[in-house]
């Protein structure tokens, strides 16, 4: 099985105040740790399984600066066999549809049966990118995936979470996408000698003309998203506590909803 | 028998155990877990190699809280704690380890501290402060090292806070690092990971030198115990926060005015006390503050209970579900009518303040940093 698994490096915003920058068009990350997405950890853990269940390799892709080397380190450190690292500053990556088209030009002569990402990035959010990337590839995909079984060298069965508590399980013809949920495994440590012999395997840097994208197909000219501002939003209080006894409050509480058109 | 476990036995003299069992006998969680230390000394030198990852799979490794009792009473002089620490690497190095050690390991990795809090919000604690910051290269009589716990955990940044109030008081040369501190790394060896170790041993001893410091000074005994044990190369003297105080008492730099009304117990912290033989200087410190009634728990110095905070063991909870040693230790010290449990340590401070609290012992008893208590005291 030839697997590859992209991952993202980002900040950690739990901690540090979020602050908008100078532009207005970005967050100040100074104060901000940076760490492989969750999710996409979790997608590094479940490549490594299934390589060290069906034999075959792990390669690692990703999107980012100099400064996510560490995470990639990390994920070879724990069984990833070698990596792309794209950097660019003309690609437009607010945009998840021209980071797939990235991803995808990226991945599009290369031997593949299966690649999994996060289903979703701790900074943004938009839980776009891994279907993108399916649709680019014009192979089949699964998001929110919980559970993956191999079935033999062409097909996949996985679960995946829905929306209700539900679990949906499907079969998949390979090559395909799947964007991993959080908690489908528990991703195991990197120690630093591993890292440390993790320096010999290959990392290769990109471009876009690497990869053979040209600007216009990347940038923010071609995109359709347009970022106007960040904003942190205001702080109001518009909450109500209701008193009384319990059957009181229940009658003001049916009442307000219905007048709200809530029921 | 492979090269593994010839170097596992060399590396722990493990051929030199006598299996008499002072370690055992000393061990302060064989009162509430299964761990035999000496099991371990014995079966690590007899077993095969297959066995050795066997026995670093058995949970009870991680009860050990690396206090040093066994190491203290042992008569040949072995380190049975690092046995357990040895057995803890393997673990480290095949990845599979508590999701709770593998965050604090990484970040120290990647920011410098177990609590995964950012780098550049690790001098957050000194707003507000007049806290002089040295700069490398510069001569400074005493470099203070505060300790991660110290600058992110806000029940314990008040003894680092206190500390700067202190040593501007009493007219010190010192300096502060700020943001370019990072962990000692005492944790991380005594998590197994050795690797993560040496490199921090490396870069902090790189960081430490390029200061022109006759003295390191350390908050947290933890710091003190493995920059003055496990950086050989440093080439100032390493301390503990204790010392320093004793010498400003005594050059009558320090007046505590204020008079104090109750009776204090001290606990000495196994970093500071068993690892490295440090009782007398905060009993000094506690002994200035006037009005103050000192009283000793029965297990005191060498024999003190260890609180179960060290060894790692803020990152592991231990499976037994007996009475924690801390629960012990604060009923102990309301027994002994004890207004202030005192101690010179911030895993003590947090893992003693929460038996108080699970007690229910609030309005009776509180713990406190000696640095908290003098803090108070000299406002």
């Amino acid at each position: 099985m030839k697997t590859f698994v992209c991952i993202k490096r980002v900040p950690d915003t739990s901690e540090a105040e979020v602050k908008v920058d100078a532009t207005g068009k970005d967050v100040d990350s100074s104060r901000f740790s940076f760490d492989i997405n969750e999710a996409d950890n979790y997608a590094v853990e479940e490549a490594i399984l299934i390589k060290e269940a069906m034999g075959g390799t792990v390669q690692v892709v990703c999107i980012g600066p100099k400064d996510a080397d560490v995470m990639i380190r990390m994920a070879l450190a724990k069984g990833g066999d070698s990596a792309m690292r794209i950097e660019d500053p003309r690609i437009n990556l607010i945009d998840p549809l021209k980071v797939a088209k990235v991803l995808a030009a990226t991945l599009k002569d290369q031997e593949c049966n299966l690649v999994l990402t996060g289903c979703m990035a701790n900074d943004d959010g938009s839980m776009a990118v891994g279907v993108a990337l399916a649709e680019e590839l014009g192979v089949s995909h699964a998001a929110m995936v919980k559970k993956v079984e191999i079935l033999d060298e062409s097909k996949i069965k996985v679960h995946r979470e829905l929306e209700g508590g539900l679990l949906e399980v499907v079969e998949l013809a390979l090559p395909a996408v799947l964007t991993i949920q959080t908690g489908i495994n528990e991703p195991r440590y990197a120690p630093i000698r591993g890292i440390r012999q993790a320096q010999k395997k290959e990392l290769k840097v990109l471009s876009l003309d690497d990869i053979g994208l040209a600007e216009d197909e990347v940038n923010e000219a071609s995109s359709l998203i347009e970022l106007d501002k960040f904003y942190i939003p205001e702080v109001v209080s518009t909450a109500e506590v209701i008193e009384g006894e319990p059957e009181e409050k229940g009658v003001i509480m049916a009442e307000k909803l219905v007048k709200g058109g809530l029921l | 028998m492979n090269t593994e476990m010839q170097s596992f036995i060399k590396k722990y003299d493990l051929l030199g155990c006598i299996q008499c069992g002072r370690c055992t006998g000393g061990c302060p969680v064989t009162v509430r877990t299964n761990l035999n230390v000496r099991r371990f000394v014995y079966d690590a030198k007899t077993i095969d190699e297959d066995t050795l990852d066997e026995l670093a799979r058995l949970p009870e490794i991680w009860d050990c809280t690396a206090c040093n009792t066994c190491a203290v009473r042992c008569p040949k002089g072995l380190k049975p704690v690092e046995v357990l620490i040895g057995l803890r690497n393997i673990l480290v190095e095949s990845g599979v380890i508590q999701p709770t050690v593998r965050d604090a390991l990484e970040s120290v990795f990647r920011e410098g501290n177990p609590w995964e809090k950012p780098r550049a919000m690790r001098s957050d604690w000194m707003e507000g402060l007049e806290v002089k910051i040295a700069e490398p290269g510069e001569k400074v009589e005493n470099l203070v090292f505060v300790c991660c716990t110290n600058a992110y955990d806000p029940k314990v940044q008040v003894s680092a806070k206190n500390l700067v109030k202190i040593l501007n008081k009493a007219g010190v040369d010192y300096g502060f690092i700020g943001d370019d501190e990072s962990c000692c790394a005492s944790e991380v060896h005594n998590l197994g990971e050795e690797g993560l170790f040496e490199m921090m041993v490396e870069d902090n001893t790189e960081l430490l030198n390029s200061y022109d410091a006759k003295r390191i000074v350390t908050i947290s005994p933890h710091c003190y115990s493995t920059l003055k044990n496990q950086h050989p190369d440093l080439n100032a003297e390493v301390i503990h926060y204790t010392h320093l105080l004793k010498e400003l008492f005594e050059a009558g730099k320090i007046e505590l005015t204020r008079e104090f009304s109750g009776r204090i117990v001290y606990h000495d912290p196994c970093f500071l006390g068993k690892q490295n033989n440090v009782y007398e200087e905060p009993r000094f410190i506690l002994n200035q503050i006037p009005g103050a009634e000192i009283v000793e728990f029965e297990r005191n110095r060498e024999r003190s209970l260890c609180c179960e905070g060290g060894g790692g063991k803020m990152w592991v909870e231990s499976e037994s579900t007996k009475e924690r040693l801390a629960d012990t230790r604060v009923k102990d010290a309301k027994e002994l009518g004890a207004s202030i449990l005192a101690v010179a340590c911030p895993f003590c401070v947090l893992t003693l303040d929460d038996s108080v609290k699970a007690k229910g012992f609030e309005e009776e008893m509180r713990v406190a940093e000696i640095l908290e208590l003098l803090g108070e005291i000299m406002e």
